[in-house]
């Protein structure tokens, strides 16, 4: 899946994350987070888990954690890319 | 989600006694409700109180304020984020945000990064380093020598403009031109660029820029688009003209700026005293040019704008470059002339 336009998903409450995507040549990656110091290996790599599981290999994803579980991370993400690419 | 019962409001924008409620509970923040909103989230008790609020204006944030009683319980997060929501689904990507500076620890933690910070306003953006990002892409030579540097709207491009420039880059090795990307004007931001590009292609040491969101813009400099004279005097430009010397004079080296004389907008006027009065600080020269005159037609794309509604195309010829002409006879040109000349009749009804 491409990200062809700019998408955002999650809120900037406590205990949710707030995942913005957009389209760009390369991956990058940027996690703000409140529990940057314990988690950020972690978040990274569930980001990255949702990104290999759609196939998505090129796109700019900002990450502003507010201290969201494992799943509520992956679900925010998997929704910002199904709302900014849609083809396959 | 549930707020202890608060529930949400939207206003495109409020009007009437809800608006009026609005201004008063801004009061009580030390805020004044800006005439511009275009759009309002409120959060209310179960009674119809105000408990928190926030608005906003094409791509800024503003107005935005949390009840005494109810802080601590991250009712901010709630608000900005359906205002980002607002923007987003409208393709606005780039925020900005005026907050006091003892806020900017809450709204780094929503992902908003400081941009600049003049007496008690604190101007963020949500894009981190956005805008060293945008200056550090700008064109520039090896060896800029005497850099320069004009702002303009060209709206259209004139033989004044052309004046103005040429003038200008005599002075200098390099100089840079920022045409203003606000589409707020008669001509569209793509043609007025283009029409530029077109009257100063065979001056080398140009170089043309977008001004983007940072300079001029209604994020930095909203009083600008609102050509009112009562608001002219305080036109709030101190922030504009802070950021042009903080990050793009300081970034490309620039020690000139040049502006033409301005005898007819009082905003204009305004901001080009503020200039006279600043830019020394950060030792830059402010040079004005006097404008071009061409036997007793006044050259300023106003008066081309007025020729354009009256289907005066004689006097146009005199006054603007051929590139500029032939856009005004285009298909295009026609066209937007028809708009200018049913406003015009608007006004004197």
């Amino acid at each position: 899946m491409k990200i062809t336009s700019t998408a955002v998903a999650g809120t900037l409450e406590s205990s949710d994350v707030y995942v913005k995507v957009e389209p760009c040549d390369a991956l990058e990656i940027s996690i703000e987070s409140v529990v940057y110091n314990q988690f950020a290996e972690e978040i990274e790599a569930s980001v990255k888990n949702v990104l290999n599981e759609m196939g998505v290999e090129s796109g700019k994803i900002s990450i502003n954690d507010k201290g969201a579980i494992d799943c509520v991370i992956q679900a925010r993400v998997e929704t910002a890319i199904k709302r900014a690419g849609g083809n396959k | 989600m549930d707020f202890n019962g608060f529930y949400e409001e939207f206003g495109e924008p409020f009007i009437g006694r809800k608006r009026k409620k609005l201004k008063e509970f801004l009061q009580k923040s030390e805020l004044d409700y800006d005439e511009q909103i275009e759009y309002t989230v409120n959060l209310a008790d179960g009674d119809g109180n105000i408990v928190a609020t926030g608005s906003i204006h094409q791509n800024v944030l503003k107005c935005i304020a949390v009840s005494d009683q109810h802080q601590g319980l991250g009712l901010s997060a709630r608000i900005v984020t359906l205002l980002m929501n607002y923007a987003m689904e409208r393709g606005r990507e780039h925020l900005f945000l005026f907050t006091k500076p003892k806020n900017l620890l809450m709204f780094s933690d929503l992902g908003f990064y400081k941009i600049i910070q003049t007496g008690d306003i604190l101007l963020m953006e949500n894009t981190r380093d956005g805008i060293k990002n945008y200056i550090s892409k700008l064109s520039r030579p090896e060896n800029p020598g005497t850099v320069g540097a004009i702002i303009a709207n060209c709206n259209p491009f004139t033989l004044g403009h052309r004046y103005l420039i040429e003038q200008a880059a005599a002075q200098c090795d390099t100089l840079h031109l920022f045409i203003l990307s606000e589409d707020k004007s008669a001509f569209s931001a793509k043609v007025r660029y283009e029409l530029v590009q077109a009257g100063v292609k065979d001056l080398p040491n140009v170089y043309l820029h977008h001004s983007s969101d940072y300079l001029i813009s209604s994020a930095v400099f909203p009083t600008y688009f609102i050509k009112d004279k009562s608001k002219a005097a305080d036109a709030n430009c101190e922030l504009d003209i802070r950021i042009f010397c903080e990050f793009f004079a300081k970034e490309l080296g620039i020690s000139k700026r040049f502006v033409g004389s301005e005898p007819f907008c009082e905003v204009t006027g305004a901001y080009n005293s503020a200039m006279r009065k600043l830019l020394p600080d950060y030792g830059i020269e402010f040079i004005e040019l006097p404008r071009k005159e061409s036997g007793d037609l006044p050259i300023s794309a106003s008066f081309v704008r007025k020729c354009m509604a009256q289907g005066d195309y004689e006097s146009i010829k005199q006054i603007v470059p051929q590139s500029t002409y032939d856009y005004i006879c285009s298909a295009e040109g026609r066209e937007l002339a028809e708009k200018l000349a049913a406003q015009e009749c608007g006004n004197e009804r």
